[in-house]
């Protein structure tokens, strides 16, 4: 096996806010190449016929949802400092991309994507939803949230509920959510909020933290 | 309604739609201006999908021109795609800037662009969405001044009834000029503004010109109806190319063209004749080599944009191809850049030049013969012999490339069709000298698109080809351009009998454009949402027949609907290489003879002011000069 070029792999905290809310995980993933190549960062770029730029998102984040928590990984092909990289990627940022810290993780560290396992989101309701506690309750309460989804020519049935970590109803009458996300099995707030019947209740939806396989790790020790 | 009350109801609605992204702005790169404070505000509008209009180059450049003024403001606006108009009608929503969210409406000048006649319904409907109404004699001066320009308004006749004032030829310099006197003229009338509108050189304001029309529905005369506007209209143009835009907005969503352009040369010295582009955009002038160069490093370091292409109407013929390609390779080769070079001749040093250009994302060649047989390459002045085809063929299939991609047209002036048969001869000997170098894996694409005559241009006055004549034509080419390795496109005969009748259509088309877009069309450009029977109803309903304007021969003394818009390039001109065409008689390149077109006569001034080389055109001498120059000879 040829020696691995990657000389430095950068950990990227940011935010997604304003128009960046309407973006896929695609559109996000261009966006960072190209704010990457206006910050003139040493990127590394992948070999053959359509040669990008090594980079790793954590995890998708469905359309309409703000953030302060998603994750990058970023490729190098040479060592730079760390200090001015937060600084250089915010000036070269479109608007509501907000990076948040940079650090540095070992370069063969596993693939970001099958680290994800968790994440916190908040609901906030544009009027207070008087029954709220009443439905988290009745929806915790649930052995099982079956739900059948169509795949191909087959349908199969999938129970939401162990997915769910926490509901809970906060003090300013705001939804705290901790749900599953990442490859071992992922719910979107848009689901939950489905079977509670709130989706006709106008509402915002922000994701607060992802828990990663190590964060867990390190609650468990 | 205000800015926070359009961002709140957007809040609630976008996500309700296909794609929100189109309708929110926030790109980087994008220039967010204080309303309160700027003093004239203009809303640039391009009539279709956020998605095709991001990639459109003029108005990205009038974006800028505005802009760079302090006291100007400009912003964009696209047409909303039918989910998002529905919500808006539903929610009261008024047609918005993507900039700072301001109705349409409480700008001070609207611009739209209209490159292309599918779109006159679009422009329509963002009238009515913006709460104007849509004709322009029913608009006073509360209202925001509406004017349109592009390729599609050097026939600006069937949507006069709409536009306040059209800008004929190129925008760069006019657009400044008139926001200007849209700002000198505040609180005048909408009477007074368009006078002094009408006194810029290429400005037409169709209210100042009666159009009379003979019994049998052609055009009698088209006379100004009062003082101090010129009798044509002569379109603006710049005499050297600005330096090229750089500062792209960066779109946080996929767009179809999600790259950078440079214009390299506008212009063309070729003379196809089925090309209105070609007759519309003369003189020919190119961007020096170190311009495009420059362009290239800022466009990277503003934008971050992984593709550039470098626009022209042929780029074969740029006079320092060569050297602009080999440039690139030693500047740009390493940075991960891709680059492409559109509109290549069909020759060996094509292939060439792309491979030095390092263009790896292709994985095929396009080419556009547009006719297959000799005579018929005669006929458009489209010249290419059958072996440079298939020694290009060899070339490219030779250098490993697996797919080649022709476009063709039929309907062509006198085809017949054993001229369609030589499309299909030509393209299976170009499949099997794909099939010499690669075997099975040699593809040809055919792309076959049928020929409407354009205004301006030497086949103005002929019909185009009736339906029946068109179905049999692709009919034929279905039934033989078919099997492993042949892929065949064409398009449909409806689109196309449309196309036809919006370009060369009068002014009396108004009252079907108008009726078409009340019983519902808009995206005509779209198969699917393109309803012909609407129009057809809508020019029943006037009193009109499309084939009056698609399938007549027009005489050649008869009065074109677009007779007072001035190209520069003479009738007499474009009627001689007309009836050159019929004969089979060709015209080479201008570069290497003059013909006069009448680009020269027309900006003498012009030309004799700037540089030898900017132009391709031959240098002029001011006339004192000239007569001096003659005075010695006399003497002597």
């Amino acid at each position: 096996m040829s020696e691995n070029p990657a000389r430095q792999r950068l950990r990227i905290t940011f935010g997604k806010f304003a128009a960046m809310k309407y973006t896929s995980n695609l559109d996000v993933a261009k966006i960072w190449e190209r704010v990457l190549r206006r910050a003139d960062l040493p990127l590394l770029y992948s070999q053959g016929f359509n040669s990008r730029p090594r980079l790793q998102l954590a995890t998708a984040l469905p359309l309409g949802i703000t953030s302060e928590c998603e994750l990058l990984d970023v490729l190098l092909r040479k060592r730079i400092p760390l200090e001015d990289v937060a600084q250089r990627l915010r000036d070269v940022s479109p608007d509501g991309l907000e990076t948040c810290d940079v650090v540095e993780v070992p370069v063969s560290s596993a693939a970001l994507q099958t680290r994800v396992r968790s994440a916190h989101y908040v609901v906030t309701f544009e009027e207070s939803v008087p029954d709220l506690s009443r439905r988290v309750a009745e929806l915790l309460a649930r052995p099982n949230i079956l739900r059948t989804i169509q795949r191909k020519r087959r349908t199969v049935e999938k129970d939401l509920r162990p997915l769910i970590n926490e509901i809970r109803v906060g003090d300013a009458g705001e939804l705290q959510m901790h749900v599953a996300v990442g490859d071992r099995g992922n719910l979107r707030p848009g689901d939950v909020l489905q079977e509670m019947d709130l989706l006709d209740h106008w509402h915002r939806v922000h994701r607060e933290q992802l828990v990663l396989a190590e964060m867990e790790e390190l609650k468990c020790n | 309604m205000r800015p926070e009350q359009i961002e709140g109801t957007l809040d609630r609605i976008l996500l309700k739609t296909e794609r929100p992204g189109r309708y929110v702005g926030g790109e980087y790169n994008s220039i967010v201006k204080d309303w309160d404070a700027t003093d004239l505000r203009v809303a640039l509008a391009f009539p279709d999908l956020y998605d095709l209009g991001m990639s459109n180059l003029g108005l990205m450049i009038l974006y800028e021109q505005l802009n760079q003024q302090t006291d100007i403001l400009a912003e964009r606006v696209f047409s909303p795609w039918v989910d998002m108009e529905a919500l808006m009608r539903a929610e009261g929503l008024p047609l918005y800037s993507l900039e700072t969210k301001h109705p349409i409406r409480d700008f001070d000048m609207l611009a739209i662009s209209l490159p292309y006649e599918q779109l006159y319904t679009n422009a329509l409907n963002l009238l009515d969405l913006a709460g104007m109404p849509i004709r322009s004699e029913d608009r006073d001066s509360s209202f925001p001044l509406v004017i349109a320009g592009g390729h599609a308004c050097f026939n600006p006749e069937p949507v006069a009834d709409f536009i306040d004032a059209f800008v004929i030829g190129e925008g760069e310099e006019i657009i400044v000029e008139l926001a200007r006197c849209v700002q000198a003229l505040r609180g005048r009338s909408r009477e007074d503004l368009l006078r002094a509108v009408a006194g810029i050189q290429g400005m037409y304001v169709p209210r100042f010109y009666d159009v009379n029309y003979f019994p049998d529905g052609t055009v009698a005369a088209i006379k100004p109806n009062c003082q101090d506007v010129p009798e044509r209209v002569l379109k603006r143009i710049v005499p050297v190319l600005p330096p090229p835009f750089t500062r792209f907005l960066v779109p946080n969503i996929d767009t179809v063209h999600n790259r950078a352009p440079i214009e390299i040369m506008r212009g063309c010295t070729r003379g196809c004749r089925f090309c209105h582009a070609g007759m519309v955009t003369r003189p020919v002038r190119e961007r020096p080599v170190p311009e495009v160069l420059e362009a290239i490093g800022k466009i990277t370091a503003s934008t971050g944009f992984e593709e550039i292409s470098l626009l022209s109407l042929s780029s074969s013929d740029y006079g320092q191809v060569h050297d602009l390609v080999s440039a690139i390779h030693d500047e740009y080769g390493e940075a991960g850049l891709s680059m492409s070079l559109p509109s290549l001749r069909i020759e060996t040093a094509s292939a060439d030049l792309l491979s030095k250009l390092g263009d790896t994302r292709r994985s095929g060649f396009t080419f556009a013969p547009e006719a297959a047989t000799e005579r018929m390459r005669n006929l458009i002045n489209k010249y290419v012999p059958t072996e440079q085809v298939l020694q290009t063929a060899r070339d490219v299939y030779g250098g490993g490339w697996r797919t080649i991609k022709f476009y063709f047209m039929i309907g062509h002036p006198e085809e017949t069709i054993e001229d369609v048969w030589g499309i299909i001869d030509l393209c299976k000997a170009v499949l099997r000298e794909g099939r010499k170098e690669l075997g099975n894996k040699a593809n040809v694409n055919v792309g076959v698109s049928t020929f409407i005559p354009k205004p301006h241009t030497p086949f103005q006055w002929v019909p185009q080809d009736s339906k029946e004549q068109v179905l049999e034509k692709q009919r034929l080419l279905k039934r033989e351009l078919r099997g492993p390795g042949l892929h065949l496109r064409w398009n449909d005969t409806e689109s196309r009998e449309f196309e036809g009748f919006l370009s060369r259509g009068d002014r009396r088309l108004g009252q079907v454009v108008q009726r078409a877009w009340e019983l519902g069309c808009t995206f005509d450009a779209w198969q699917d949402r393109h309803f012909h029977d609407r129009w057809l109803q809508a020019f029943a309903e006037a009193g009109l027949d499309p084939d009056f304007y698609n399938h007549r021969t027009r005489g050649d003394h008869e009065i074109f609907p677009w007779e007072h818009i001035d190209v520069a390039v003479h009738r007499k001109f474009l009627l001689q290489d007309y009836q050159m065409s019929l004969k089979g008689e060709t015209r080479i390149d201008c570069r290497d003879k003059c013909f006069a077109c009448g680009i020269l006569p027309k900006f003498t001034q012009t030309r004799s002011q700037t540089a030898d080389s900017a132009w391709e055109c031959p240098p002029v001498r001011p006339i004192a000069e000239r007569k001096r120059t003659a005075n010695v000879k006399l003497m002597r």
